[in-house]
């Protein structure tokens, strides 16, 4: 039976991602689970493969079904899509078998006209009606590039074709590339009735990850925006807050939100990371996903995960690559430290690294305090030519004005200095004097002096403990002392050989990366 | 060379050395020699480890630059920097991706990539020759710029590469930034409202 183009996500999608998206795989789970996520459809990736062919001729085959689909979300919402007095608005998003987070396109809010948006004002208030639809004409505008049309249908479908279209968007392939992803295929659509965090003050967006993924500590995680939509909370552009403040504000809605965290977390084996709305004090959950993570919270989560009986050995060490364990053995900024520092100033991550020092605004006293032996930080409003004396002295620069392509931002590169550029005004002045560290990698400025540290297979309890259980599934096991042959390099071709020789015990200074790419290697046998 | 062409290059330059400040010139280091003796001697440089800028001196630049600015066509000045904002920003993109590959520091070990890159920095100088020539027309000195970044090009096109962006030598993004200031200056705007209205960056 051929695959229908158009498929509701209402729980019985049974399709895999490849068909229905991660994101729309993920809501139709959620729903599958009795979580509150407001009704969905989605256009399948098949359709957004034979869109990249044949754009007009795919997007006409398909119309109809797409407006069965919008009469099933009508009636799930008891809204009138365009018209009425209780108009629906959808999102538009894109959503690939595999997440690739913000690298193609989604719209917000459509289904927009001068008449909607008057029946929005009789439901909510005026402000929220007119900020809504202002949110609709940005998006658009900078989505689909142009005005948008007055028909909400017309609307509907550019956005729709848009969306298939950020497939092909350079950072969309770049991504790719860089993640070795598959090139072929395209995005399925997702089209999700609206909920609206901006409602009023009982409302709000944002991020929950039910556990913290860049310390890997057992708590939940995340950040809000009160009175505010989900594009605010990743725009960056505002102050978001801990998520912290919704149990102080909202405690019935934090527990169902954190309830509902755990249970996903249980049903994928893994830490997720979900996005929120609350529309007036109900909350509503609008995709869930894997969390990205840093090295120590792949690590962490891994152990704990296990240790909770979510996943087996085997698969905790699945969840541990290499390159994780490579970084940790690298002196770094740990996140534990990272986030106990007072956060100063965030801007553009533009030069990689980390620096401390004692923040310099004026050159000549930057200069003057290296000659001293002193650990510089250059801060400036904004770099001109003769500031380059200043940058080469400093172990960091930051600046106030500037995006990722500044004069700032090249010279820092070419000098190897980590940099955060454009971290708003004022803070020239509140940083000046005092010791801070630069973190050119997170795009962050931090109070005091953060040492970097690394890990070590030796001495760090969870790689102790992540060798301990490989020794036990890994086909050859790999120990830091005994009577064994050594295996002097832990590379894939040392390994193969060790392990075609027959070897089963082998002493080696990197015990657990010699056993991953001993599971590896067993696994793709 | 005036006062000011030896001024302004040694303020651009923050420090700079004698031989280097000749050089970024185009003068005979001797002739060069005298006006900075001069200069030093009354107290507008600073001789140390290198030359640079003194209070006194940055004082007397700003009157020089108010008076050279009220000999030119301010309109024919903004109009070559407008059209200037459009290829900087071209140019600097250009960089950024020479340095930075998938988001990653660029290790130059894909030729193609590398080449594709190079292969923009033709167009760029080919659409900032003409604005560098307007804004000459108004004031001449700045044709140096024009053959400064010529010199740039040709080192880029014979395969030294770090003269398209290393700092501390007149590469051309060295020599692109300081012409940048230049146009700034001449059209009567200061870099602090440019940075902030997202021109200067």
């Amino acid at each position: 039976m051929s695959i229908p183009p158009v498929i509701l996500l209402d729980g019985d999608a049974t399709s895999p991602p490849e068909v229905l998206g991660h994101k729309g795989h993920g809501i139709d789970m959620m729903r599958r689970n009795g979580l509150p996520v407001p009704p969905a459809f989605c256009i399948t990736a098949e359709v957004g493969a034979r869109f990249r062919a044949e754009p007009a001729a795919t997007i006409e085959a398909i119309w109809d079904e797409v407006l069965d689909a919008m009469r099933t979300l009508e009636a799930a919402t008891s809204r009138t899509f365009g018209r009425g007095s209780h108009p629906l608005l959808v999102s538009v998003r894109s959503g690939a078998a595999v997440s690739m987070p913000g690298m193609m396109d989604t719209l917000l809010d459509l289904g927009f006209s001068d008449s909607v948006e008057k029946a929005l004002a009789v439901q909510g208030t005026t402000g929220f009606a007119r900020d809504t639809r202002r949110r609709f004409t940005d998006w658009y505008q900078r989505i689909v590039g142009g005005p948008a049309p007055d028909d909400p249908y017309l609307q509907l479908r550019t956005a729709i074709e848009a969306v298939f279209a950020s497939w092909d968007s350079p950072r969309a392939v770049a991504y790719r590339s860089h993640h070795g992803l598959d090139d072929r295929g395209g995005t399925a659509v997702v089209v999700q009735a609206m909920v609206f965090g901006n409602i009023n003050t009982n409302s709000g967006a944002g991020v929950v990850f039910s556990r913290n993924p860049m310390t890997g500590a057992n708590e939940e995680f995340g950040e809000w925006l009160p009175g505010g939509q989900g594009d605010d909370v990743v725009s960056g552009t505002v102050d978001v807050q801990p998520i912290a403040g919704l149990r102080t504000r909202q405690p019935a809605v934090y527990d169902e939100l954190v309830s509902a965290a755990r249970t996903l977390e249980r049903l994928a084996a893994d830490v997720q990371e979900i996005e929120f709305t609350i529309q007036d004090g109900t909350l509503w959950l609008l995709q869930t996903r894997a969390a990205k993570r840093s090295a120590q919270a792949a690590v962490r989560l891994a152990l704990q995960l296990r240790n909770d009986g979510l996943i087996d050995e085997a698969e905790a060490l699945r969840r541990v690559a290499p390159a994780h364990v490579e970084a940790l053995l690298q002196p770094s900024l740990q996140p534990e430290n990272r986030l106990s520092a007072k956060l100063l100033a965030t801007g553009l991550p533009a030069g990689p690294g980390v620096a401390s020092g004692r923040a310099y605004t004026e050159v000549d006293a930057a200069i003057d305090a290296a000659d001293r032996g002193e650990d510089v930080i250059l801060v400036r409003h904004h770099t001109s030519p003769d500031d380059i004396h200043g940058m080469l002295v400093a172990r960091g620069i930051v600046t106030e004005t500037g995006g990722a392509t500044s004069h700032a931002a090249v010279v820092s590169r070419e000098l190897g200095r980590a940099a955060v550029v454009g971290c708003g005004s004022g803070v020239t002045e509140s940083l000046a004097g005092k010791l801070v560290t630069v973190d050119g990698n997170a795009g962050e400025v931090r109070d005091g002096i953060l040492r970097l540290s690394a890990w070590s297979e030796d001495n760090t309890p969870e790689l102790r403990e992540l060798a301990d259980i490989a020794r036990r599934v890994s086909p050859l096991r790999a120990h830091t002392r005994g009577d064994y042959p050594q295996l002097t390099r832990h590379s894939e071709a040392a390994v193969r050989t060790a392990m075609a020789s027959g070897h089963s015990d082998v002493v080696s200074a990197s015990p657990l990366l010699a056993m991953l790419e001993a599971i590896r290697l067993n696994e793709v046998s | 060379m005036t006062e000011l062409t030896v001024l302004q290059a040694v303020r651009l330059k923050g420090r700079v050395g004698r031989a280097d400040l000749a050089a970024t010139l185009g003068q005979d280091p001797n002739d060069c020699g005298a006006v900075v003796d001069q200069l030093v001697g009354s107290g507008l440089l600073i001789d140390g480890k290198a030359l640079r800028v003194s209070p006194d001196g940055r004082a007397h630049l700003e009157e020089l630059l108010t008076s050279e600015r009220r000999q030119i066509d301010s309109a024919a000045l903004s109009t070559a920097y407008g059209e200037f904002r459009a290829v900087n920003a071209e140019f600097k993109a250009l960089v950024t991706d020479w340095q930075l590959k998938d988001g990653q520091p660029n290790t130059h070990q894909d030729p193609d990539y590398d080449a594709a890159v190079l292969a923009r920095l033709d167009g760029v100088h080919h659409r900032v020759t003409p604005i560098v020539a307007a804004a000459a027309a108004q004031l001449p000195r700045l044709n140096r710029y024009s053959a400064k970044l010529q010199a740039a090009l040709d080192k880029v096109h014979a395969g030294e590469t770090m003269w398209l962006s290393r700092p501390l030598i007149d590469s051309y993004h060295t020599v692109w930034f300081e012409l940048h200031e230049e146009l700034i200056l001449a059209a009567g705007l200061t870099r602090e409202s440019e940075a902030k209205s997202g021109h200067a960056q």
